[in-house]
């Protein structure tokens, strides 16, 4: 599965549920949208290291991370501890 | 000759006697107090070439760095008024922002743009914040320069910052608590620990960098607290004054303040950005609940009811109160009727002459320590083409203090989603305003008799999780 996908199911699942994937654009602006805030970062956060096997406590992250789904593929494709193969692929 | 209590004046003289002490800390990058005049003149150099009318403001997009540090005391020391605007305003709002202070320059880290200037604001102003309110244009706050060498030095005093006593600001530089974190610290000597924005969630962060740079003063929202206390199980002993102001104080977490801080005097304080710090009271950690305490030396504070008559001994009414640290009204309005400002907030007055707040008369709510008015959030939803009805509720949050939720009646299936409805409040609210969480129906909304919004069931419907 294509990881922009699971990570908008993620988004409007957790914080926009009125929209559906499809509807997210990647580049739309999470934070200045106010989607995101600091508070929620560290949930969106949790989430990404649970699902993508990212050690949290060696890798330093802020809210430009979180700014939108395409910034939050980037930052999964960084920080994963394997290498992501769909991710690779694209 | 007496030793100016001018803030520009004391800057200069800090230059001058400890020029190698550190001013500004941020991310380990350490700037000197000589480090940060050449900056300032730096800034007031730049400030000159735009030769800009006399008494004439300008504006710094107030982006937390020693770069803007240095500007906004460029502005103190070329005596020139100077509106902080927040890095978070939408460019609406900025742009009305900037046209109601008649600004006429943007700096914008070094990015300056000249604006068309409106009439002086007055010679005497050297701050101008802007109260948090929630829709587009927030009110200005002019501050004498008399008000701020006041405020300064009773800051300075009370909480016993001198040369060297590393104090954190986590507040952001437009809030009015930086008035002590920041301006009476500089004032004094001592060395700002600046929070970046970007990691002041990160309990860990915060507690580390008190402990590591050695922080004796903390200032801070409860939510500052919160995230320590959970994130950190070592007490941080350093601490001598620990100051929580902007919200209540949770049960939960006042009981565990004396232990993450036991070297600390602990102090609830009350203000607004209009009079500033306006009440103190010491916390022993032993209280059920925390009042604001009594009046600060030279403060006056009558408690009045729904008329407006004065009440005296033991009551419960609306605060009115006047600060030797207070604007003289907002820009482009009044002066306060004999200088007393309405506070809007509900106190009672117990027979010892103590305060505690009881709350707000209006729909008034702090989200992360930003004051929204959430009525002006409907109205501006409301106003939205495809809008047919819309009721914003205030719901607590262990963290956020409050978080805010709106319920949209589109006027058509299809016709709006809440991405849609983001981008339209993005540029017209600041970000605390915009609801945390938007649920767009086809339904009409649950109403009272009176067939206004029933805010009461859409909470209770919200915790339902319907």
């Amino acid at each position: 599965m294509d990881h922009s996908y699971a990570i908008k199911q993620y988004i409007v699942r957790e914080f926009i549920p009125d929209v559906t994937p499809e509807e997210l654009d990647d580049e739309y602006d999470l934070v200045a949208n106010g989607v995101v805030n600091s508070l929620s970062l560290l949930k969106i956060v949790n989430w990404l290291a649970d699902t993508y096997d990212i050690p949290l406590d060696d890798v330093d992250v802020s809210l430009k991370d979180v700014v939108g789904v395409a910034a939050i593929r980037r930052f999964v494709e960084r920080t994963a501890r394997q290498p992501v193969p769909a991710l690779a692929e694209n | 000759m007496g030793r100016s209590h001018s803030l520009p004046d004391r800057l200069l003289e800090r230059a001058r006697v400890q020029p190698e002490a550190v001013a500004l800390v941020l991310d380990g990058e350490r700037v000197s107090y000589a480090g940060l005049h050449a900056m300032a003149t730096g800034a007031a150099a730049r400030l000159r070439a735009l030769d800009l009318p006399p008494g004439a403001s300008v504006a710094v997009r107030a982006v937390k760095s020693p770069e803007t540090i240095a500007v906004i005391a460029a502005c103190l020391l070329t005596r020139r008024p100077v509106l902080l605007a927040s890095a978070e305003l939408g460019e609406h709002a900025l742009e009305a922002l900037l046209a109601r202070a008649g600004c006429a320059a943007l700096l914008d880290g070094p990015a300056t743009t000249r604006l068309t200037a409106g009439p002086p604001v007055g010679e005497d102003v050297s701050f101008m914040l802007t109260t948090s309110g929630s829709t587009g244009v927030p009110k200005i706050v002019p501050l004498d320069a008399g008000a701020v060498d006041r405020f300064t030095d009773w800051a300075g005093g009370r909480f016993g910052i001198g040369p060297g006593t590393a104090v954190l600001n986590y507040a952001p530089l437009t809030f009015d608590l930086c008035l002590l974190d920041v301006w009476a610290t500089l004032k004094a000597g001592g060395t700002v620990v600046l929070v970046d924005q970007e990691r002041a969630s990160d309990g860990r962060h915060l507690a580390a960098l008190v402990e590591s740079e050695g922080v004796e003063v903390v200032q801070g929202v409860p939510l500052l607290y919160r995230l320590i206390a959970d994130a950190s199980d070592s007490p941080l002993p350093g601490v001598r004054h620990v100051i929580v102001t902007g919200d209540k104080l949770s049960p939960r977490l006042l009981g565990r303040l004396p232990e993450l801080f036991p070297g600390a005097r602990l102090y609830n304080v009350y203000g607004c950005t209009e009079t500033n710090d306006s009440f103190l009271y010491e916390i022993t950690g032993t209280e059920e609940s925390v009042p604001i305490g009594r009046p600060l030396p030279g403060v006056e504070a009558l408690v009045v009811d729904e008329t407006g008559a004065v009440l005296d001994g033991p009551a419960t009414g609306e605060l009115l109160v006047r600060t030797p640290f207070q604007t003289r009204g907002y820009v482009g309005g009044d002066a306060f009727p004999d200088g007393r400002f309405r506070s809007g907030d509900v106190v009672s007055r117990d027979e010892h002459g103590v305060f505690t707040l009881v709350g707000r008369n209006d729909f008034q709510v702090k989200v992360r320590g930003t004051r929204v008015n959430l009525q002006e959030v409907e109205h501006l939803l409301l106003a939205h083409e495809a809008a047919a009805d819309a009721a914003v509720v205030g719901v607590p949050d262990e963290l956020a203090g409050v978080r805010i939720h709106a319920v949209v009646r589109r006027t058509a299936p299809g016709a709006l989603n809440s991405l849609a409805l983001r981008d339209y409040c993005r540029t017209r609210l600041p970000r605390a305003a915009i609801p945390s969480t938007i649920q767009v129906v086809d339904d009409p909304l649950p109403s009272t008799p009176t067939g206004k919004p029933d805010r009461r069931s859409i909470i209770e419907n919200l915790r339902n999780g319907s």
